[in-house]
């Protein structure tokens, strides 16, 4: 099988890395619903248009079903969903992103449904507000917010993602 | 893994048994029942038989939002796929009151 297109995304020219100090890059601005949402870069593998889906009967709203991915099968979570975010005027989820999830010692991939990679960001620790107790999506994915060119972002931990709720 | 599974299709999804689990296989109306040892699965068609599987484990992810047991998962061809625990199948497999029962489907091999 042809791999799947990639999605170009061009990283914002503020935050590519740079050689006298200049910040890299830490995270992917994706568009879920009507939030921006920030996925660290390492744990981003891939940028994928949409995947084809095979939604599992009974499973919670947050999964989208099943998909291939390189040769292997993929859980394909809705983003917006995880993240609490409402629904954008029009959610046909363009975008897969493939990404690390779960603690370090079981981490797994995952497919993050999406409706749009933005750009590339930097945002340091001290940058992100931590959410407040409850306020962090599906099992405290939120971690906190950040202003990225004056947006709120909601910046996600993957790792989060394995741990039950 | 392998020893032979049993492929099939129900609500959308992909799904195989081992062939060593499979107990009886029947048309039910339109469809086609798979008997294992916890009851009749419904299925909507069967999608053949395949020798092989390269399984990997339902991680944390998978069993946080779909809380169903599962031997694995795999791919055939491009159909990502649930492999069955027959003394645990998903509950939406789990046949209803069937209708009247159609011939038997012959396995493959004579087996």
């Amino acid at each position: 099988m042809a791999p799947a297109p990639e999605v170009p995304f061009a990283p914002a020219p503020a935050a590519t890395a740079g050689p006298q100090g200049r910040m890299e890059a830490t995270h992917l601005l994706v568009r879920a619903g009507e939030y921006v949402c920030a996925l660290p870069l390492g744990a981003v593998r891939q940028v994928l248009r949409s995947l084809p889906l095979h939604p599992l009967p009974g499973s919670a709203p947050e999964l989208k079903g099943l998909a291939e991915f390189a040769g292997d099968p993929l859980p394909v979570l809705d983003l917006a969903r995880l993240a609490r975010a409402p629904q954008g005027a029009n959610p046909v989820f363009p975008v897969t992103v493939v990404a690390w999830a779960g603690p370090p010692e079981s981490r797994e991939l995952v497919g993050l449904a999406a409706d749009a990679a933005l750009d590339v960001a930097a945002l340091p620790a001290a940058a992100v507000v931590p959410a407040a107790p409850g306020s962090g999506g599906a099992g405290g994915l939120v971690a906190g917010e950040a202003i990225v060119a004056g947006q709120v972002v909601r910046v996600i931990n993957l790792q989060a993602l394995g741990q039950a709720s | 893994m392998s020893g032979g599974f049993l492929v099939v299709r129900r609500g959308g999804a992909t799904w195989a048994v081992a062939h060593q689990e499979v107990r009886g296989l029947a048309r039910r109306g339109a469809g086609v029942e798979v008997t294992v040892a916890a009851g009749a699965l419904a299925a909507d068609e069967v999608l053949g038989v395949i020798g092989n599987l390269r399984l990997h484990p339902a991680g944390g992810v998978l069993r946080r939002f779909w809380p169903e047991a599962a031997r694995g998962l795999a791919v055939h061809g491009t159909l990502p796929l649930v492999l069955i625990d027959g003394l645990a199948p998903p509950r939406s497999l789990l046949a209803g009151p069937a209708p009247a029962a159609g011939p038997p489907i012959p396995e493959e091999g004579g087996s």
